[in-house]
């Protein structure tokens, strides 16, 4: 199988061989900062970097982002964005915690309740922006909002608070909320490396992937090309806002408890993930593997931090720092990828 | 409220005045009701208003529709108080230079203010408000760390997750120096907006920081949600019950905790008390002209541990805690 | 001479009150290649709308093969074989040569229980498809086509609509971004589509790229024919002139300007 190994992109055989068709591909980037935040983090914070329990501490920050970074990613390939996940994980969490938690009733009413929820909120993403010509971010952002209050707004209303406690039972805690392996790692990782495996497929091996990369380069022409690209950017903001709600449903099932502020960090952490793994801001250009590996550092870099001696006051200024070198690093294999002629001269 | 209903009205507050004794009118200013901390004063002000109503008065509650414009939102509704005719005004101060024209408006016109919540004695003394209920987050802070220091518990971390906010620095400012009173120490930890709402990097923050320094025995959150982080942080660590969790305020998972004896104790400033000594002072002083002495009056900290937790539970089910 | 494949009668455009397009007649015979002349703001971009469905005539009829027929969209023409190539070639630029090659019709094959898209095939099929076109440069089907030159991005786009049955290719100033050295490039991949036995229709205002592949040249001036002519019939400097709208064209304006105000207040019924 040797095509399972190769992905859409530039990677080519001939020419400036293998590690020339390596430096070319979207993830190129990605992977070197992933590798050097990870030296980075190995010298400035010891051998305590390499232990399991801080490989978990940042394959468990990972998990939760990266199941929301894919679908993001994918969004924002298809030239589309959606920051409404920020509200969208506490909603996950609330509604599973209140059904469940609040009043008690099953947790398998719970789980496909909070994921409904996401399916529904991603069906309004979409079918607003698609219907009406307002930007993704504009109509996301309303989601944003509104979804917020209603969680807020629902929460008070049946509660009376807005923390809910949710005690889930042994196989619901099992499935999306406990610990394995010395009790470091989080279930999650295993959602989380299962969906990138699935969006791998969907994106680089099936044939919707190359609509969603047709979609980001230019609407009009997918479209008069056959592509369905309403149907399709539904399909992308309802996978995104799911894959929140079901991040947020499997932490109040971890943490045994549900907020109603919260999450509003995954909007930018999301973005920075995907940049980062070099995804183009403007749509058209991209992988999953990158973004797996942007999530990757981005978490590395943010838990990383408390593996060192720095002063913690220093910890946003050292993230911003290396997320701006890693996007630079992109930018430039990026323009290597493009201005790239397997023979000289002929120009 | 048409301009002649005002003008009767005021002509009869002023009848009032200049006949019979007066009757408390207070306006309790604060936060959205629908929000878990304020349905808590606004119980406070409803019980204290039986008094009131019972002797001929009346309470109102003005609540602020949104937190977007705190200092200007809050002013107004002092002026509209003053509009209203109260004689008496609760209002938290917070933000002093946003809202301290209005309060002396108020008190320029002869209402009597106390300030709760937001504040502190000496803000009090300056505008000439009658006194502030309240917490001093400084003192709830100290109060932490010599309960701490008290368990012999000797190096404590201070988790804050919105590192620079004003009053969450005093609280870990507060429980290093309650600490080292006994020879403890505090450092803060303070979190990039990266991990704020995203329960797994606070918890993973916390263990690693446990992890890497091993003689830290003991760790406090300025939220209640950050604590049930904090929880599986020590849990991942390995530490539960070598690491002692304490929390700024509660939640349900938190007093279960402490039930569980997973959690040491929670700092709690008692909002019912807040509003239900405000009201219950102004209006015994406007009323009968009671003043009491104690000044400021301090409803917190009040540190809810396992000797308490039972009756914690019972105020929280009455939605007074 | 064969019937020809596509022609227009009598096509005319407005939106609102504005004519754009007045009475445009022509036809396009296979293996031949009709140069559509023009300076900016002649109406050539919305014959070529018309063209390819983006827009529909206001009165006029478009037929192929003889028929009448309508465009609702622009899939609808292309449906029919009609395929439009526009200035910069691949509107893809961040997608390999493959992939784009094959947007809404990628071909897959079996992967387990999976379908999964046919890199090998897609990219040997795009690649050989290009090389035909005297492309031997591209040997990569993996290369993004943001790299590539001008020139062979035309390449790409016309043997993409090759590929896909197309019979009218629509070439909207092919050469207007390129240099000396592309041009001639695309202007040989222009005859080779012509050998090939598609009707081309060759947008330009650059007379000389015109004159070495056009067989038929229509000239548009404000909306509407101002010349019809056959290889041969007129020199280069006849039809810059004609353009241009030199001094022999002063008639011409103004019969122009005579049916426009022939026109005014009574816009053409709309498009049945």
């Amino acid at each position: 199988m040797t095509e399972t190994a190769r992905m859409s992109g530039p990677a080519g055989t001939s020419g400036s061989g293998r590690l020339g068709a390596l430096l070319r591909r979207p993830e190129a980037g990605a992977l070197l900062g992933t590798v050097g935040m990870l030296v980075f983090f190995t010298i400035f914070g010891g051998l305590g970097f390499l232990t399991v329990a801080s490989t978990a501490s940042w394959m468990n920050v990972a998990a939760g982002l990266g199941i929301i970074a894919i679908p993001i990613g994918l969004l924002m390939i298809a030239g589309e964005l959606d920051i409404s996940v920020g509200s969208m994980v506490p909603a996950g969490s609330m509604t599973v915690a209140i059904i469940s938690g609040h009043y008690g009733l099953p947790i398998w009413l719970g789980i496909p309740a909070a994921l409904l929820l996401g399916v529904v909120v991603g069906l309004v993403n979409g079918i607003l922006v698609v219907r009406t010509a307002v930007p993704s971010f504009i109509v996301t952002l309303g989601t944003l909002f509104s979804v917020a209050g209603l969680v807020l707004g629902f929460s008070v209303l049946i509660t009376g608070t807005t923390s809910v406690a949710i005690t889930a039972p042994d196989l619901a805690k099992a499935i999306f909320g406990s610990f394995y392996i010395q009790g470091q790692f989080q279930v999650l990782i295993l959602w989380w490396l299962l969906a990138t495996c699935a969006y791998i497929y969907f994106l680089h091996y099936s044939r919707y992937g190359n609509w969603v990369f047709a979609m980001g380069g230019d609407k009009v022409s997918a479209r008069n090309a056959g592509i369905p690209t309403e149907r399709l950017t539904i399909v992308l903001f309802v996978l995104s806002a799911t894959s929140a709600a079901f991040v947020g449903m499997c932490q109040a099932i971890l943490f045994n408890s549900a907020q109603v502020s919260g999450g509003q960090s995954y909007i930018f952490n999301s973005i920075i993930a995907v940049v980062v793994g070099g995804v183009l801001l403007t749509g058209g250009f991209g992988s999953v593997i990158g973004i797996f590996l942007g999530t990757v550092t981005f978490a590395v870099v943010n838990q990383g931090i408390y593996y060192t001696s720095f002063d913690r006051n220093w910890s946003s200024l050292i993230i911003g720092v290396m997320l701006l070198l890693a996007v630079l690093m992109n930018n430039t294999f990026r323009k290597m990828a493009l201005n790239y002629t397997p023979r000289k001269g002929n120009r | 409220m048409t301009f002649a209903r005002k003008l009767l009205q005021a002509a009869s507050a002023l009848a009032l005045t200049a006949t019979a004794a007066v009757s408390a009118d207070i306006a309790v200013v604060g936060g959205k009701a629908d929000d878990l901390f304020w349905n808590k004063i606004k119980k406070g002000m409803d019980d204290a208003c039986l008094a009131v109503v019972a002797n001929g008065g009346k309470c109102t509650y003005l609540q602020l529709q949104t937190y977007d414009n705190l200092g200007a939102d809050a002013a107004q509704l002092v002026r509209t108080a003053i509009a209203q005719g109260a004689n008496g005004i609760v209002v938290p101060n917070w933000v002093p230079e946003a809202e301290d024209p209005a309060i002396k408006e108020a008190i320029a016109k002869g209402i009597k203010v106390i300030l709760i919540n937001a504040g502190n004695g000496d803000k009090a003394r300056e505008l000439g408000a009658i006194n502030y209920v309240g917490t001093d987050e400084y003192q709830a802070g100290l109060a932490a760390g010599e309960y701490f220091a008290a368990k012999g518990v000797k190096n404590i971390i201070c988790i804050n997750t919105v590192p620079g906010a004003a009053n969450l620095e005093a609280r870990c400012k507060g429980v290093a120096d309650g600490a080292a009173k006994a020879g403890s120490v505090s450092n803060q930890l303070p979190l990039p907006a990266s991990s704020f709402g995203d329960p797994t990097a606070v918890a993973e923050a916390i263990k690693a920081t446990l992890l890497k320094d091993t003689t830290i025995d003991g760790a406090i959150t300025i939220s209640a949600g950050d604590a049930d982080s904090a929880a599986t942080g020590i849990e991942q660590a390995g530490l539960t019950g070598k690491v002692m969790l304490g929390s700024f305020d509660f939640n349900q998972t938190g007093l279960d905790r402490i039930k569980a004896g997973t959690q040491g104790f929670a700092v709690d400033q008692q909002p019912y008390l807040q509003s239900n000594l405000g009201v219950t002072l102004l209006a015994s002083h406007i009323d009968f002209g009671n003043l009491l002495p104690t000044f400021p009056v301090l409803t917190g900290p009040g540190i809810v541990d396992s000797t308490n937790i039972d009756a914690t539970l019972n105020g929280v089910a009455a939605g007074a805690r | 001479m064969s019937a020809p494949i596509l022609a227009l009668r009598g096509v005319s455009k407005s939106f609102g009150p504005i004519d754009v397009l007045h009475d445009i007649t022509l036809e396009v015979r296979a293996g031949e290649v009709l140069c559509l002349l023009g300076d900016n703001g002649a109406g050539k971009s919305t014959l070529i709308k018309i063209l390819s469905g983006v827009h529909q005539p206001t009165s006029g009829t478009i037929e192929m093969d003889g028929r009448t027929v309508t465009f609702d969209t622009p899939r609808a023409a292309a449906d029919r074989g009609i395929a439009t190539v526009h200035q910069f070639g691949g509107t893809f630029p961040l997608m390999s040569i493959g992939r784009s090659f094959f947007v809404g019709a990628e071909p897959t094959k079996r992967w387990g229980p999976l379908r999964i898209y046919d890199r090998r095939t897609a990219n040997e099929i795009a690649v050989k498809a290009v090389r035909d076109f005297g492309i031997t440069r591209i040997d990569d089907g993996d290369r993004l086509v943001g790299g590539l030159s001008g020139g062979e991005r035309q390449a790409l786009a016309i043997a993409r609509a090759l590929h896909f049955g197309a019979r009218v290719l629509i070439l909207d100033e092919p050469t207007a971004a390129l240099g000396v050295k592309q041009a001639t490039h695309v202007l040989r991949i222009v005859n080779e589509a012509k050998r090939r036995g598609l009707a081309v229709i060759f947008i330009t205002h650059q007379v000389m790229h015109a004159m070495s592949v056009g067989d038929h040249f229509t000239v548009l001036i404000r909306g509407a024919v101002a010349a019809d002519f056959r290889k041969g019939e007129k020199t280069r400097e006849e039809i810059t002139d004609l353009m241009a709208g030199g001094a022999s064209m002063a008639s011409l304006e103004a019969e122009i300007e005579g049916y426009m105000a022939s026109h005014e207040g009574h816009p053409p019924p709309p498009h049945a």
